[in-house]
């Protein structure tokens, strides 16, 4: 065996059993030390040359990054997720046909589309939706994150909280938290929009917070241009703010004028 | 690559690693697939760029590159290029890909843009990227290591770079061809006109520095460049040595003289010394190059006398060196110079053209009899119309037959009409300069006998000496201020201005400028149109003050002719100038007034004629179809003309949407804009564009149709486009049509004029052979274009009259005999067939029998005289041009008794034959402009000619001195046959001329003579 391959092998060990330790900073050094490691190898992606021991090499990066998605969940660092997410995606994607695939695939795709509900980037979300094959809406994990959009979509947010309770897969804790907040900022938005003022209690009922205090932490963390006073949540100020779009007059009337101008002008 | 990946999400996602191993590892993965995933790699190119500005990471530049080429797919070349620069060597100038190619384009644009721009504000403050410049120069150094130097030229040319032009064109491998292929770019792209002289300067300087220069084109650059000194120099140098140097020095000053630039050649002249033996000389002089002003009086040789030593007075401290010649090669020297002086001041071309013209003369007296006929006698317009035809036909032949044969028709012409018809005498005697003054005394106002002849005719007569004078005005000016000075008859100031303009054209005489003022000032319309006219002409392009003067005077007068007049003449001032002129062209084109606005078009059309430039083409198109006045809009369109003059395959398409304008101005411009920029072309694009025009149903259109349809049609004979038959046969119709409109009618009569123009032997040219423009050509036909306003103005078509005719001189400047091939068939190129008298439905209609019988009797009499000048035709001296092929029949040139002896043999010869692919011409030749390509000259010819321009003057070389040379045009020799035109019509005038023009008394019996057709 290529020892560059060995020594991969052996790191990858070792990240394995850190990651397993939930030894964070040791996984991390180390699955830095790997991703170095691995731009060596010039049978993964990009390049995807045939070398002797592409299959093996493929079959270890590919390993390797999804454990490095993995450890991004358990470090609760989304940019990570997303990095090591869209570094492992070639492996799915391009080399299907070199190499079995993995168990580890639904989850960790039903994972990126959980990240993107919660990011609340939708259009992204359908994009990778449009890129599964039909057979893949099968699988739990996708289900569920399937299910929890069109639930988000429906603005059914109570079934979207209680879905914690049903999930596949353990690393999907950390993003369906993450979930629950995304709702409520969800709802905020709405709120501002539908009402001038509400309140406290419709407020928190609303933003299915369990105190005011939690309320006005919320207020004042995530939505300064909130007001309360006399036990009434106001959201004028937001809506004073929202500047009115002007009709740019002056050039219409001048581009309308020349139009007439080069009409007379016709020879 | 086995497979490929589906995208650069990865890899972008690698980007944002933290170790730089990583990100170094995705940038070079990036650059190699950018081409394939941009679109994805666009929406991280902030990561790629701050990478890029990263003053950490050691790969920027690798960075800058990545996030070049995706600026560049995705078309912000802009950016691209300043990320390009910033990649330092890793962009790879060599590299053949649509990427290099792009940003290399784009470099260079800048670069120019920068330079232009720095050159323009003269500020040497912002200073160009270095690495942009490195770049640049880059490419120039591959440009010419790869031997592609036409593209190093143009770069370095479009950059500025003349450092790098010179070295181009010295290290390329074949430095003649190249310096052609610059001279070219440096006239047809470079539009600024300073730059260019810069870029000339340096094509000069490369020229100079060739071991064997080719004088002939360092001399056209130095002429472009206006360095007289420059000029002189080489030719005194030539001069010096050999025999054949000193005709390449011939050569060199009738190249120059062919370029119409007066003051240029008059300095040119000056530079030369006067020569020691001035006597002597000066008597050499005479004899040489004057010999018929001998018996002229000697007014002219002292006139010229006066000239001279002014000129000598002038170059007096140029001179002062170069005292020490050798003894005996001095007088040969002398000589020389004597020679060279004569060319350069026009005289020996001139005296060479009318011969030509004289001897060569085709014109075809039937048209016109035919024209006259059907004229109706009342309608002054057409008949006068037809005096201009007639002038036009004749211009520069000095054939007035059919004035003398119809003296009694003409005395119908009264008031302007008699104006015209004595300023016609001008333009047949068109270049006639010895001889001018004592042809028109007649009609000239006397000093003394106050109320001789009609003020109209007197006025006439200095317009025409004006004509005949015209652009070679030094020995007439003196005659024509004092004649304006000492009247003060608005009709005689009107013909004096005119006449001074043009004697004096382009020369900013200040005193002559002051007399045509003061007859401004009097404020009186027509003799202030005129002076108007005037001023412009005397001020052809000095873009002088005055020109502020006379728009001052515009806005102050009343009279509408009066600043029609000025604003012609403020346009003509700005000639030339290009965008120096700009000023002077939105002063007037804002102007309030419509007549200054046109003025405005003119000035336009002048300062950039021939240019072909962008920028006055799109305010001229602005102009025709947004300005209020229709007046504006048609001269706008007419000067689209004169600025495309120089590719004239370019007008018709341009105009084209124009000529189907509903406005019958506009589509009178776009006609006469035709007629201008393609006139004498034949262009086939031209004439299916005026063709409808023809039949335009506004009668000014047709007018203006027919006569750009002669400008372009002029030379193209029937069998090179079948549609020059059907033209004239359409010209025939209208004019014997008794429905027809007087305007469609005036403008079919002055048709057949310009078609048939100067006895068949001229075209219209505004550009020389060298492609420099014709200052008098091009004045000549804008004043021509005003002929809308004014009729008389319609002789200014003369000045754009050039002969086309090859001439080749020896050493002498006499005209030897010599043979070039015309590799065509004869017929493409021939005479248009004589008319056949009208049939005898014709004749019924008119109106007395007496007409018919002496049609027929001159039907009769033509006939048999068509059968022995067909015979003529062939062996005449002069051309060949119906001769069949068969080796030149006669063995010299100047006898006709042998002609006629051996005339009948080459006739039976002729008939059957088919016809054959080439004709031997003899010299001097008529060539027209589209035969210049087939002429060849003959190997094993006694005479070699100097340079091989297949039309012109030709200096010969002999190859075989020792030979008496047979002259087949006596010219300097023989003082008869110089005289032969003059002394003809002296001896036909007979009776006191004054007598047969008076109008008012009975006219003389015309006298008797010889028919020539």
């Amino acid at each position: 065996m290529d020892p560059k391959l060995t020594e991969v092998v052996q790191s990858f060990e070792r990240f394995k059993a850190a990651l397993v330790r939930n030894d964070l900073e040791t996984s991390n050094n180390l699955l830095s030390q790997l991703k170095v490691m691995l731009t060596g190898f010039r049978s993964l992606p990009p390049l995807l040359e045939e070398t002797p021991n592409s299959v093996q090499e493929l079959t270890i990066a590919r390993d390797i990054y999804e454990r490095a998605v993995v450890l991004s969940v358990k470090a609760e660092d989304q940019d990570a997720f997303e990095r090591d997410f869209f570094q492992l995606k070639p492996y799915y994607v391009d080399t299907a046909g070199r190499l079995p695939p993995s168990a580890q695939e639904y989850p960790i795709l039903g994972l990126n589309l959980l990240r993107l509900l919660v990011q609340n980037r939708i259009a992204e979300f359908h994009t990778e939706l449009e890129i599964l094959s039909p057979g893949a809406m099968e699988n739990l994990c996708i289900k569920h994150a399937v299910e929890l959009e069109q639930s988000f979509m429906e603005g059914a947010y109570n079934r979207v909280l209680s879905a914690r309770k049903t999930v596949p897969h353990e690393t999907y804790v950390y993003f369906m938290d993450l979930l629950a907040k995304t709702v409520r900022d969800e709802i905020a938005g709405c709120s501002e929009k539908a009402y001038d003022y509400l309140s406290l209690a419709d407020a928190k009922q609303m933003l299915m917070l369990s105190s005011d205090k939690e309320l006005s932490a919320y207020v004042t963390e995530e939505r300064p241009d909130w007001e309360i006073k006399n036990g009434v949540v106001y959201f004028q100020k937001a809506k004073e703010s929202a500047p009115c779009k002007e009709i740019p007059s002056m050039p219409l009337i001048n581009q309308t004028l020349s139009y007439a101008r080069e009409l007379e002008r016709i020879i | 690559m086995a497979t490929m990946v589906s995208s650069a999400s990865g890899l972008l996602a690698m980007l944002n690693e933290s170790h730089p191993a990583l990100k170094l590892h995705a940038l070079i993965n990036l650059n190699t697939c950018v081409d394939y995933f941009w679109h994805e790699i666009s929406t991280s190119v902030p990561i790629i760029e701050s990478l890029s500005e990263d003053e950490e990471f050691d790969q920027r530049q690798l960075a800058a590159l990545v996030a070049s080429k995706v600026f560049y797919h995705l078309g912000e070349l802009n950016d691209a290029l300043s990320y390009a620069l910033s990649a330092g060597p890793l962009f790879d100038v060599s590299e053949d890909s649509d990427y290099v190619h792009a940003i290399l384009a784009k470099a260079i644009d800048e670069y120019a843009i920068f330079k232009t721009k720095a050159a323009e504000s003269n500020q040497e403050a912002e200073k160009v990227d270095p690495r942009l410049e490195a770049i640049v120069e880059r490419m120039l150094w591959k440009c010419i290591l790869d031997q592609k130097f036409q593209q190093a030229i143009g770069i370095a040319i479009e950059c500025r770079r003349l450092d790098k032009l010179e070295e181009a064109i010295t290290r390329s491998d074949n430095i003649p061809v190249t310096l052609d292929y610059c001279i070219n770019l440096a006239h047809s792209f470079v539009t600024l006109k300073e730059y260019r002289s810069e870029v000339l300067r340096v094509i000069v300087k490369v020229f100079q520095s060739l071991p064997d220069p080719d004088y002939l084109r360092i001399c056209q650059r130095l002429m472009s460049l206006d360095e007289s000194a420059g000029v002189a120099m080489i030719l005194e140098k030539l001069l010096q040595s050999e025999q054949d140097d000193a005709l390449m020095a011939f050569q060199i000053a009738f190249d120059l003289v062919d370029n119409e630039r007066q003051a240029f050649l008059l300095s040119v002249k000056g530079r030369f010394p006067d020569p020691v033996l001035r006597p002597t000389e000066n008597s050499q002089l005479v004899s040489n190059d004057e010999p018929g002003s001998v018996q002229s009086g000697s007014s002219l040789a002292a006139n010229d006398q006066v000239a001279a030593s002014e000129d000598i007075q002038m170059s007096d401290g140029a001179n002062a060196p170069r005292g020490i010649v050798v003894e005996a090669d001095e007088e040969r020297y002398n000589e020389r110079v004597a020679k060279l002086k004569g060319i350069l001041s026009g005289e020996t071309v001139i005296k060479l053209t009318l011969q030509f013209l004289y001897s060569n003369n085709r014109s075809d007296l039937l048209i016109l009899k035919t024209i006259k006929q059907s004229v109706e006698m009342r309608n002054s317009v057409c008949h006068s119309a037809t005096i201009y035809a007639n002038a036009i036909m004749h211009a520069g032949t000095t054939v007035d037959t059919f004035l003398r044969e119809n003296l009694d028709w003409l005395s119908r012409a009264t008031n302007w009409a008699k104006f015209s018809a004595t300023a016609g005498l001008g333009v047949i005697h068109k270049g006639h300069l010895q001889q001018g003054r004592s042809l028109m005394a007649p009609y000239l106002p006397q000093s003394g006998t106050a109320g001789g002849g009609s003020p109209y005719s007197e006025g006439g007569a200095l317009y025409a000496l004006g004509l005949i004078h015209a652009n070679h005005g030094e020995g007439i000016k003196q005659f024509l201020r004092d004649s304006l000075r000492s009247t003060n008859v608005e009709v005689i100031q009107h013909g004096a201005c005119l006449g001074l303009g043009l004697a004096a054209l382009g020369t900013a005489d200040e005193e002559i400028y002051d007399d045509i003022k003061n007859v401004l000032y009097t404020d009186s319309a027509v003799a202030g149109e005129a002076a108007g006219i005037g001023m412009g002409l005397l001020m052809v392009g000095t873009a002088s003050e005055k020109a502020s003067e006379m728009l001052a005077y515009a806005h102050e007068t009343q009279h509408e002719k009066i600043i029609r007049g000025l604003a012609l003449g403020i346009a003509l001032t700005v000639y030339g100038r290009e965008e120096e002129a700009d000023t002077l062209i939105e002063q007037m084109t804002r102007d309030q007034d419509p007549i200054l606005r046109y003025g405005g078009m003119y000035a336009l059309a002048m300062a950039y004629r021939g240019t072909a430039n962008n920028k006055a083409i799109r305010q001229l198109l602005h102009f025709a179809v947004s300005d209020v006045s229709d007046d504006v809009r048609r001269t706008a369109v007419l000067a689209l003309g004169f600025v495309l003059s120089s590719e004239p395959e370019q007008t018709p398409r341009i105009v084209s949407l124009l000529s189907e304008s509903y406005n019958p101005h506009v589509r009178y411009g776009a006609a006469m804009a035709v007629g201008i920029s393609c006139a004498g072309t034949g262009l086939s694009e031209a004439i299916s564009l005026l063709e409808p025009l023809t039949s335009d149903v506004v009668d000014f259109v047709r007018q203006g149709a027919l006569i750009a349809m002669a400008m372009v049609m002029i030379q193209t004979s029937e069998t090179c486009d079948s549609r020059v038959g059907s033209f004239r046969r359409q010209l025939e119709k209208i004019i014997l049509d008794k429905h027809e409109d007087t305007m469609s009618k005036m403008g079919a009569i002055l048709a057949s004029g310009i078609l048939d123009a100067g006895g068949r032997n001229v075209t219209i040219r505004l550009l020389s052979k060298n492609r420099h423009d014709k200052v008098t050509a091009v004045v000549g036909l804008a004043v021509f274009s005003q002929f809308w306003y004014w009729y008389p103005l319609i002789y200014f078509i003369s000045l754009a009259f050039s002969p086309t005719a090859f001439i080749g001189l020896n050493y002498d400047i006499n005209v030897p005999k010599f043979e070039l091939l015309s590799n065509a068939k004869p017929s493409l190129f021939e005479y248009p067939k004589p008319t056949t008298p009208p049939a005898a439905t014709s004749a019924v209609k008119l109106p007395t029998a007496v007409l018919s019988t002496s049609a027929k009797a001159k039907a009769r009499a033509k006939k048999d005289a068509d059968q022995k000048a067909n015979a003529e035709k062939l062996t005449e001296d002069s051309i060949s041009a119906s001769q069949k092929g068969k080796s030149p029949p006669e063995k010299d040139g100047d006898s006709m008794m042998q002609v006629d002896g051996s005339s009948s043999s080459v006739e039976k010869k002729v008939t059957p034959e088919p016809e054959p692919t080439f004709e031997i011409l003899t010299n001097p030749a008529r060539v027209v402009p589209a035969q210049e390509k087939y002429i060849k000259f003959l190997e094993d010819s006694r005479y070699s000619p100097v340079s091989l321009a297949p039309s012109g003057f030709v200096l010969l070389k002999d190859l075989q001195p020792e030979d008496a040379e047979v002259l087949s045009l006596h010219l300097t020799d023989t003082p008869y046959s110089i005289m032969a035109p003059a002394s003809t019509t002296a001896a036909q005038q007979g009776p006191p001329p004054a007598a047969a023009m008076a109008v008012d008394e009975e006219p003389q019996p015309p006298q008797p003579f010889e028919y020539t057709p």
